[in-house]
């Protein structure tokens, strides 16, 4: 029985509050009364974790709750921050497991999201970027490989960007394409629109493609064996841990992603360690699997990974260099919005959608068939995208919600524009891959590693 | 006609759903200061201590906090000058003072006290035998705070509300002066 995301009964006090920003009318229960997540309806999203202010209280609960409740969730005896009702199931232990077994030869991977969250718990400001100082944390914290889902965010481009010009181009394939990188919103749409998973892009999250290269190019370019490397994924999110458990996540053979801990729990475990995150200096990732543009980092916020696929996508359709890198057309907030995008003849219609609820409409429009003039649809589940996902640093007042969310995506625009690469396509190492073990998007071996399919009507969460 | 009487926070609980939004708001603003607490949970090394209290029955919840009374049971009872009256006429816990004796909770007819652990540096302080230093932990009002009581601030549902009766009671008296006057001219 996998356990994700959970309610503690003893610490709820029924405000419900949660219930007001579940996407998924998962949670249930009368007002005032210990609440439950339907699992069958959670997608597992962690907003409610975020939300929750229910907390063990010294005054209510006493001291000796606190420490019952952390030994209970598995949780280091080095935290000290307040525990609450709502939280994800921690998976640290198994990290630092690994990280103390010589046999394994752990890498580590975090998304983009993760850079522009970490440090907050730290005292820095809201939407600090620590990307120097977390590949810091990963190499003192014992890691072997500093490696980065942003690579696989550029090869996710590659292989999604080729997939809906073959559907524009070729008519093979549902139209509009829907992104397929968000596991909350997949799973979403596999239990609920069913007959509408064709719509999804056959390719895996950034996060499965990174975990598959790792285990396999990564694995003979370092001259390793698949099953000594364990892969830990750090992510913004706490429906990845579902995501990386799904059966079908095992192209290399192995599990890929072999456990997921969230922005929080990265936090937890350098301090465990007693690493001074303050002092630690800029590091670099390891190359060629921890390269990245500035089109893997804009996923972390709504609109980026549609920007992100428009730029490849133009230069790959009208072989011409993009006139604007930049496409503040599809940026935005909460919502769905919809933009027309010139690439060269062709006229893309796509639309973004942040915030799960909002997609409600935008299915029951395609199901009335009043979508068919959308080319491609971006979901993200959480509020505005990653920045906002339910395994970020969560906040203790919620009046800093917005200043959280404004300064977490604006230092993701920052550091794109920093890169010396903006577009998938010119990641050096992404050639590099392509031209060495995958040989073409769409092919053989991207088929069998980068792709996946789906599973109509997928009842159950948490028994699966 | 009443003047400079204290402010107070005032819950309505047919709006409070019993969140401890307020409680979680009040720890943090009144530690940002001297133990480090920044704008996330992650910052929080030590117990979270607030200054008002999720009261919670069977039929309703509701914060409860000081009313800064205007001749306050808990100052007069204070033996230590712990408790004084600010220049805004708000009732203050000088927790350097305090000694926990626990007379103010006592004296409180509203239970708007706790003693609770003192914090400084990020850390909880010690006695000589290794227990925590207490102190009486009350509602200031978010004295010196910027934006005011972070309670009325963050509460989602809008069911806290800074009270000044200075004015409130004024302006209660003209519309019943006004409904006079007018019911003498019908």
């Amino acid at each position: 029985m996998m356990r994700v995301v959970e309610i503690d009964k003893n610490i709820c006090t029924g405000c419900r509050e949660c219930a007001k920003v579940c996407p998924a009318y998962a949670i249930e229960g009368e007002q005032g009364q210990p609440q439950t997540i339907n699992v069958d309806k959670c997608v597992m999203c962690g907003q409610c974790v975020q939300k929750c202010k229910s907390y063990v209280s010294i005054v209510s609960h006493g001291y000796e709750a606190y420490e019952k409740v952390k030994k209970e969730r598995g949780i280091p005896d080095s935290v000290t921050e307040p525990l609450f009702a709502a939280h994800n199931v921690t998976h640290i232990e198994e990290v630092k497991k690994a990280l103390a077994d010589p046999t394994k030869v752990v890498m580590a991977s975090a998304a983009p999201a993760v850079r522009t969250g970490l440090a907050e718990e730290f005292g820095y400001k809201l939407g600090t970027l620590s990307d120097g100082k977390m590949a810091a944390a990963f190499r003192a914290l014992g890691f072997d490989y500093i490696y980065d889902v942003n690579f696989a965010a550029d090869l996710t481009i590659m292989e999604e960007g080729s997939e809906l010009i073959e559907r524009v181009t070729t008519g093979k394939g549902k139209l509009p394409m829907f992104t397929s990188c968000c596991p909350a919103w997949v799973t979403f749409c596999e239990r609920n629109y069913p007959e509408l998973t064709d719509h999804l892009s056959s390719c895996k999250s950034p996060q499965q493609m990174q975990g598959a290269v790792q285990k396999t190019f990564g694995a003979e370019i370092n001259g390793l064996k698949k099953k000594d490397i364990f892969n830990v994924s750090v992510m913004p999110c706490t429906c990845k841990e579902y995501e990386c458990s799904r059966e079908e996540m095992k192209a290399s053979g192995e599990r890929d992603i072999d456990v997921v801990i969230t922005t929080r729990e990265l936090a937890w475990l350098i301090k465990d360690a007693g690493i001074d995150f303050k002092k630690l200096k800029d590091e670099k990732y390891d190359n060629p699997l921890g390269d990245f543009t500035g089109a893997a980092e804009i996923f972390g916020v709504t609109g980026g990974v549609m920007e992100a696929a428009l730029r490849t996508g133009y230069e790959l359709i009208t072989k011409k260099s993009i006139p604007a890198v930049e496409i503040p057309a599809v940026r935005g907030g909460e919502g769905f919005r919809s933009a027309d995008i010139k690439v060269g003849d062709l006229t893309l219609r796509v639309g973004v959608v942040s915030g799960l609820k909002h997609v409600v409409q935008v299915m029951e429009d395609l199901k009335a068939g009043k979508m068919k003039d959308y080319h491609f649809i971006e979901v993200m589940t959480c509020p505005v995208g990653c920045v906002s996902g339910g395994g970020q640093p969560k906040l203790l007042m919620d009046t800093d919600k917005e200043l959280a969310y404004k300064n977490r995506t604006g230092i993701t625009y920052k550091m794109d524009e920093s890169l010396p690469q903006r577009k998938s396509h010119d990641n050096p190492s992404i050639k590099k891959i392509y031209k060495d073990y995958l040989k073409a998007p769409l092919g053989e071996k991207s088929h069998h590693l980068l792709h996946t399919h789906y599973v109509k009507g997928r009842a159950k969460t948490i028994n699966d | 006609m009443t003047e400079n009487m204290s402010c107070y926070v005032l819950c309505d609980p047919n709006k409070c759903t019993g969140c401890k939004a307020c409680e979680l708001a009040c720890f943090a603003e009144h530690n940002k200061e001297n133990n480090d607490v920044a704008y996330t949970v992650g910052t929080v090394t030590i117990p979270v201590t607030p200054k008002l209290y999720l009261t919670k029955t069977e039929k309703y919840c509701m914060p409860v906090q000081c009313k800064h009374c205007e001749d306050a049971p808990c100052l007069n009872a204070c033996k230590k000058h712990a408790i004084y009256r600010d220049e805004n006429k708000q009732v203050i816990v000088d927790q350097s003072k305090c000694i926990g004796c626990k007379d103010c909770v006592m004296a409180c007819p509203f239970g708007a006290i706790s003693i609770l652990p003192v914090s400084d540096n990020g850390a909880v302080l010690l006695q000589k035998d290794k227990e925590c230093v207490k102190a009486a932990s009350k509602c200031d009002l978010c004295t010196g705070i910027e934006g005011g009581p972070a309670c009325v601030r963050v509460c989602p549902n809008e069911a806290l509300r800074l009270v000044d009766l200075n004015e409130e009671q004024l302006a209660k008296s003209i519309a019943t002066a006004n409904s006079l006057y007018d019911s003498r001219l019908s």
